[in-house]
């Protein structure tokens, strides 16, 4: 019987029922109602867990890519690929001044038929000495190019034989976990002496000397008598191509003494495995001469394609903000506000998909009419490039920037804006005076929210940007904009499905998707912290 | 002498000029995005509409009519010339017709006739496994999703006080709605398809997109949950019932219409991903329904066709022309619809929801 109910008899049996019960079951010591805080608190956890198990995912399957590409660069260099390399290098500049000469060609041909209004035939005839000219210049690296093919050949041959080895290693490490030793025993690795070979390579200094040298003779002497053309801006031309032809024969002595102290067992530090990545200009995979994983073509794609929408999405979607919560009548705001959200519910691959459909055929005709030829970039032949991208991205990036920006504005205080019509400040002028600035951090943190979204998204950039692994040509200024690119998120989508999970080729991608995701990481973290540290607030 | 001005007459001038220029600018900002985001919905609804529509069929039993295009699995399409005819036809049709035809000709005694058919492959037929296999998607996602995502709310809005640890869950909330879908997509095959070996199939899409839409789903149900007047729960709490109690009766009614439209937004943002269910869930092409598997321990460990990686295979992997264009627009069209109406849905039931309790 309870202590209570001896010093109070009376209570009858009705009102006992009522008491509060004190004693609570306890399981482990906790209460019920701790137990279920404690279920609902380790739920609220999974957040936390989730985003450690994808930097561990990350991590654990990108981390080796490092030491994976140290090792696909020690044997770029032990196979001597790096030394051929020096010497088709030389080959590949030489091949673009032909393409400097061919187009010189085309130009000169355009203007005999266009301007002199020359026969086709006629054109061509007059055009007979160039040709002698760009034929002789062209087939003057013949020497030097077999004689680099036979060393490539040589090399490939190292890096193949090496390949097997790594490979006959493999199945006899997978024979003996199997518990099959005599069939282990039985695969057998071609041991390969890298000096001896290479050094065969090597041996060839001299001949590649001299083959240089009467390369370089014969350009010199080419270059010195060259054909006439017919107009000032074509010789002009011309001259620049003897002066780029002149720099790269200078170049010859740097060439040749790099690869006389080129050394093949110089180790690879994994540093330098780092920066091949990070700064590598080339995304080269699945070649038979060697695969780079270089990360800049595809960051560089990624900038281009998200300045572009940025560029169309923040003026639009700052200016919406604006116009909705300061000069919009009270019906507008109610429908405009939903039916931009409604925008963002567009799934990105349809928005692909229209930008593939509709939007690039659109703009490459659109480039096409006289009366927009001034705008840089204009016209293109791709339909698909970074500027149809940037678009869509524009169009995805709006409602993000747009409803953040238009709480920013929202948040505030409405005696800013009376304050400032009481002092005799017109509309604009508030506005432009003290609404924006005063709602300028949260504008700010919804623009790198607005650019986190478009560097993380995937199909449009997919689908629309052109996919050319390449840096774009900054040269170009804005017009650069009329590029294809590739970028890091559609790098991940169109290659993961076809590599081979533990490959290198796989961990790279991984690396890339951590670096994308360090980036949001980074983006969300600023944007926080400038809403956190530039809020104006009353008083 | 002259009656001074009166200084509160509206001014005509340089200022007021720029001043309805400004405001013409950012009205024509705003309704430029209108009508962009309108384009896009109206151009694809319009050239895919009629890809539904002209789909009707009639049939001899039950429901009496039914629409090829949304039941019925892919094909690959021939066209071909039949008696200086331009014929189009799926891949059944086109073999019944191929065979019926050199039957013909061999009881004729002719030589067997030759077709020179051009092949598009998933050009035509339907898309009724990619329903399906979204339809999946988006219930077994939504279901964790849900479950973990309101669970969470309940603490962070019932239980917890401000302190480091809640602002670092809060923190890790933010952060995850922030992470590109692809890199879910990275993390999911990772973990679910290699890690725990559970390949290609609707398990790990399920997990992956649940993940993916955690944080809408939580912000969402806080939001709705801190919705609720605190006087319910005081009342409730006065009366002596437990806090668990309070929760159960006196909150989680009042809140669930609010975490149950809002979530919807959630469904839409699942349907509509691609790059998440890309090496996780999804499939260029498979034969069987979900449901015509072996065993029923199976279910879960297949992969599926999905709209939008459908979508995705039909723009990209084959050519664009008039043969392509109606199962490209289509698709489209019939995504984008259910996703609209989704969102749409979403956005209108919680402009009704919203301040519906203030005491």
């Amino acid at each position: 019987m309870p202590p209570e109910s001896s010093t109070t008899p009376a209570v009858d049996s009705t009102v006992r029922s009522f008491r509060i019960q004190k004693e609570r079951t306890r399981i482990l010591g906790l209460t019920w109602d701790e137990c279920i805080q404690g279920f609902f608190g380790g739920n609220a956890f999974v957040a936390v867990i989730v985003l450690g198990l994808i930097t561990f995912f990350l991590f654990r399957e990108g981390s080796s890519f490092f030491t994976q590409n140290r090792d696909n660069l020690t044997i770029y260099r032990q196979a001597g690929l790096e030394y051929v390399d020096f010497g088709r290098q030389q080959e590949k500049d030489h091949a673009a001044l032909s393409r400097y000469l061919s187009d010189l060609r085309l130009r000169t041909l355009r203007h005999y038929t266009d301007q002199e209004g020359l026969p086709a035939k006629e054109a061509q005839a007059r055009l007979a000495e160039f040709d002698r000219f760009a034929d002789r210049f062209s087939s003057a690296s013949k020497p030097l190019r077999s004689l680099l093919s036979d060393l490539g050949d040589v090399a490939v041959d190292i890096k193949a034989r090496h390949q097997n080895n790594l490979n006959f290693a493999e199945k006899r490490r997978q024979l003996l976990a199997a518990g099959k030793t005599a069939e282990a025993a039985e695969v057998e690795l071609v041991p390969i002496d890298y000096a001896g070979e290479v050094a065969a390579i090597t041996a060839t200094l001299p001949d590649f000397a001299e083959a240089s040298a009467t390369f370089a003779k014969t350009l010199e002497d080419l270059i010195a008598t060259p054909p006439a053309l017919p107009a000032p801006e074509l010789t002009e031309r011309l001259t620049r191509f003897q002066a780029l032809t002149r720099d790269y024969l200078a170049g010859f002595p740097a060439t040749l003494e790099a690869m006389k102290a080129w050394d093949p067992a110089r180790p690879v530090p994994l540093a330098q495995s780092f920066t091949a990545f990070v700064f590598g200009r080339q995304w080269l995979t699945a070649s038979f001469w060697q695969d780079w994983y270089g990360v800049m073509p595809l960051i560089a794609g990624s900038l281009l394609v998200s300045l572009i929408a940025l560029a169309l999405a923040v003026p639009l979607g700052v200016g919406a903000a604006v116009y909705v919560n300061q000069l919009a009548s009270p019906t507008e705001q109610r429908l405009i506000k939903p039916s931009i959200e409604f925008i963002s519910a567009i799934p990105s691959v349809v928005l692909g998909f229209f930008g593939i459909a509709v939007l690039g055929e659109f703009l490459r005709v659109a480039s096409g009419w006289s009366f927009l030829a001034w705008v840089p970039g204009f016209p293109f032949a791709e339909r698909l490039n970074a500027l149809t991208a940037g678009c869509l991205l524009g169009l995805i990036a709006v409602p993000t920037i747009f409803t953040l920006a238009e709480d920013a504005i929202n948040n505030v205080p409405r005696a800013f804006k009376e304050a400032s019509y009481a002092l005799g400040a017109s509309r604009l002028q508030t506005i432009i005076r003290i609404i924006v600035p005063a709602s300028l951090s949260g504008i700010v943190s919804a623009i790198l929210l607005g650019l986190g979204r478009v560097i993380g998204e995937t199909m449009v950039v997919l689908l629309c940007a052109g996919n050319r692994i390449a840096i774009p040509d900054f040269t170009a200024g804005l017009g650069v904009v009329t590029q294809p690119v590739h970028t890091m998120t559609g790098i991940i989508a169109q290659e993961m499905g076809e590599v081979e999970p533990g490959a290198i080729h796989y961990r790279a991608l991984f690396v890339v998707g951590l670096l994308l995701f360090f980036i949001a990481l980074l983006l969300n973290f600023f944007a926080q912290k400038i809403v956190r540290k530039y809020k104006v607030s009353i008083g | 002498m002259s009656a001074p001005a009166n200084p509160f007459a509206p001014r005509h001038g340089s200022l007021r000029r720029a001043e309805t220029a400004v405001a013409w600018a950012f009205r024509s900002a705003t309704y430029f995005i209108l009508l962009c985001g309108g384009f896009v919905f109206g151009n694809i609804c319009l050239k895919g509409l009629p890809t539904v529509t002209g789909a009707f069929r009639g049939l001899d039993h039950f429901p009496y009519v039914t629409n090829t295009f949304l039941f019925e699995a892919p094909e690959s399409l021939y066209v071909f010339e039949h008696d200086g005819k331009k014929v189009e036809m799926g891949d059944a049709e086109y073999r019944a017709f191929r065979e019926a035809e050199t039957a013909r000709a061999a009881a004729e005694g002719l030589p067997a006739p030759k077709f020179k058919a051009k092949s598009y492959v998933y050009a035509s037929g339907g898309i009724w496994p990619c329903i399906v296999g979204t339809v999946l998607l988006v219930v077994g996602s939504m279901t964790i999703a849900l479950l973990l995502g309101v669970a969470s709310a309940i603490y962070l809005s019932e239980y917890a006080r401000e302190g480091p640890f809640v602002r670092f869950i809060r923190l890790a909330i933010l952060n995850l709605a922030g992470v590109p879908s692809i890199v879910f997509g990275l993390f999911g095959f990772a973990m679910f398809v290699l890690y725990f070996d559970w390949n290609v199939s609707l398990l790990a899409g399920w997990f992956t997109l649940a993940f993916m839409v955690l944080p809408v789903v939580i912000t969402a149900s806080e939001e709705a949950l801190k919705a609720v007047p605190r006087g319910f729960r005081e009342g409730s709490l006065a009366l002596g019932a437990t806090k668990w109690q309070t929760i159960r009766k006196n909150v989680l009614p009042y809140a669930l219409p609010g975490i149950l439209t809002s979530s919807i937004l959630g469904i839409a943002r699942v349907a509509g991903e691609t790059a998440p269910i890309m090496f996780t869930a999804a499939y260029v092409v498979r034969d069987k329904l979900p449901w015509e598997v072996e065993k029923f321990g199976d279910f879960v460990f297949q992969g599926v066709m999905a709209l939008p990686y459908h979508i995705y295979v039909v723009s990209s992997k084959i050519p664009q022309n008039e043969y392509t264009q109606r199962v490209q627009y289509g698709t489209a069209f019939v995504f984008l619809g259910i996703v609209a109406l989704i969102a749409g849905s979403s956005i209108l039931l919680r402009n009704k929801l919203r301040g519906r309790y203030q005491w």
